[in-house]
């Protein structure tokens, strides 16, 4: 396996606040890789780093052997980074068709090869029956699941989910976790950020734990759930003592 | 889902040449000179009306300056065929260009600017340009420019004795304002402006350069409203700077598009229909002592569309909900 996306000692500061202080983390080619922790622990910001809604105060970030640092958000997206948004983003005035293409012209200028690609991945995302109904008439479940569409139309290398599977029901968030599944079959590595661990831990390679802005831990989703330093991060020490 | 899509493109261009044909033959029913003169008023202004949308509508960006675009290619045409004696048609592209290039200088700084900041800057550039031509001693400054009539010649683009052509000249300049709104529509440019009104961060995310995005439709609205504010200098043969910056254009060409639904591909040209004539018409009845009637009808009409039709009027002509577009339940459930 080789590396497709390393952070190298980011450090983000807002204004007096390390949302990160060092991070260094490296995702594989193919791996399905969680990154968790308590809240406040700088996941969204390492996300958002890494996606290039904003560039970090120290340190690298090197994707498919080139370093994106200076890169604005668009054109990572042209190197092959896609993602999600925590809080959905969809164009509501648009409908759910032309959501998705709109994150296919970024590989095609031509509309109908644009809209065939849509059309694709709507069928992958099990979303196709609701191509022509606006983004706003969507229930919470399916904007997300359009989220994930949108960002598989850019044909990315590395997928970013913010919490696509947080707050759904237990059948929805099973169906998302068989989604994330396929996603990774078709040869795309995914980097997500999860809350709820049951979910996100039989699903993922490998979890980062972030505590505080600093990478806590790494390893296999079994051995880190029982390690006691994240078991202090979300529960506090009095639990850590027990385990 | 492809070919219902092609079919509804397909659709739109032929009711739209069906309509200019008609529009073609009115002229031959309408021999008035002042209804005459009502129907070029109101193609024109749904050709800019359709320009400032693509901007403003599909962009999301709201420009009420647009008056400027207009002045500027006024004031190209005049001063390019009074003191140079450089043809109307060559001073309507001159002075296209020269707004396309004006409004991406004035957007690299003001597309920074995000919602009701960027609104004020338009005026606000708009109003400052406005008083530099007031003082502008070459371009008339105040006194304005009168364009010396000649015999009635399609080279000069002068008609004394007959509205025709500018009637059907205007009829060309709507529609091409509609072909090319037709034509980004379903474009890489189209998607990237309704992405960027609706939500710029997940569009940057997706690979949209919104900046660009910005820069290019402001360009092609301002060189569209540029050649419509040409086509107005020759139709009109004076200009001074009130009578084509003046604000009132920027509301004139905002209006009929709020009117009939922003941001679509027919509102422009419907909210034109309705509001031009009607403004015209009540403020000839009206007569002298009910200056100001139009302007009461303006906010009327819009009150009346943001409490009943805040879409806009074309979303009474909207189609039915798909029949194939499964209810919410189901298709969670599946």
């Amino acid at each position: 396996m080789t590396i497709l996306l390393e952070t190298r000692n980011v450090t983000q500061r807002f204004a007096g606040l390390v949302a990160n202080s060092n991070v260094s983390i490296s995702v594989q080619r193919g791996e399905i890789v969680g990154l968790i922790g308590p809240n406040g622990a700088g996941k969204s910001t390492l996300f958002n780093l890494i996606a290039g809604a904003f560039r970090p105060t120290e340190g690298t970030i090197v994707f498919d052997g080139e370093d994106v640092t200076a890169l604005p958000a668009a054109e990572r997206c042209q190197r092959g980074i896609g993602r999600t948004f925590q809080v959905v983003k969809s164009f509501e005035s648009m409908t759910v068709i032309e959501n998705v293409i709109v994150g296919a012209l970024v590989r095609t200028t031509v509309m109908r090869d644009a809209r065939r690609k849509a059309h694709q991945v709507l069928a992958f995302c099990g979303l196709d029956a609701r191509a022509d109904v606006l983004a706003s008439d969507l229930v919470p479940s399916e904007k997300r699941r359009l989220e994930v569409a949108r960002a598989l139309a850019t044909e990315p290398k590395l997928l970013l989910l913010d919490e696509v599977l947080t707050g759904l029901t237990p059948v929805e968030s099973q169906k998302g976790v068989e989604l994330v599944r396929r996603v990774r079959d078709t040869g795309v590595t995914v980097l997500m950020v999860e809350h709820v661990m049951e979910i996100v831990m039989p699903l993922v390679d490998r979890a980062i734990v972030l505590d505080l802005g600093k990478v806590l831990l790494e390893g296999k989703p079994a051995d880190v759930v029982r390690d006691p330093k994240v078991i202090t991060a979300y529960l506090g020490d009095r639990h850590a003592v027990g385990a | 889902m492809d070919q219902a899509f092609a079919q509804r493109r397909r659709r739109d261009l032929i009711v739209a040449a069906c309509l200019a044909g008609l529009a073609a033959l009115v002229p031959l029913f309408v021999k008035d000179v002042y209804y005459q003169n009502i129907m070029v008023l109101t193609l024109m202004y749904a050709a800019l009306s359709q320009s400032w949308n693509i901007l403003s509508g599909y962009c999301g960006q709201i420009s009420l300056g647009h008056a400027l675009y207009f002045g500027l290619g006024a004031y190209t045409t005049a001063l390019l065929y009074t003191k140079f004696g450089v043809l109307p048609w060559f001073g309507m592209v001159a002075g296209g260009l020269i707004s396309a290039l004006v409004a991406m200088v004035l957007g690299y700084p003001c597309f920074r600017l995000r919602g009701h900041y960027f609104v004020i800057a338009t005026i606000v550039i708009a109003e400052i340009t406005l008083l530099l031509f007031q003082n502008w001693d070459w371009a008339g400054a105040a006194l304005g420019i009168t364009i010396p009539m000649k015999r009635d010649s399609w080279l000069t683009f002068q008609f004394a004795r007959s509205k025709l052509p500018y009637f059907y000249f205007a009829l060309a300049l709507a529609c091409i304002a509609w072909f090319v709104t037709w034509w980004l529509e379903d474009s890489k440019w189209g998607y990237w402006w309704r992405a960027v009104k609706d939500n710029p961060d997940a569009a940057e995310s997706l690979g949209v350069v919104v900046f660009n995005s910005k820069m290019g439709a402001a360009a092609v609205s301002a060189f569209l409203v540029a050649v419509g504010g040409g086509f107005y200098a020759q139709f009109v043969s004076y200009i001074d700077p009130e009578s084509v910056m003046g604000f009132q254009f920027s509301l004139l060409m905002a209006l009929p598009a709020v009117l009939g639904g922003i941001g679509t591909l027919w509102g422009p040209a419907l909210g034109a229909v309705i509001l031009i004539p009607l403004t015209e018409l009540t403020r000839s009845y009206i007569g002298g002592s009910g200056r100001g009637v139009d302007l009461i009808v303006y906010g009327g009409l819009i009150i009346a569309i943001s409490l009943a039709r805040p879409q806009g009027l074309v979303s009474l002509f909207a189609r039915k909900p798909k029949a194939d577009a499964r209810p919410v339940r189901e298709a969670v459930a599946s």
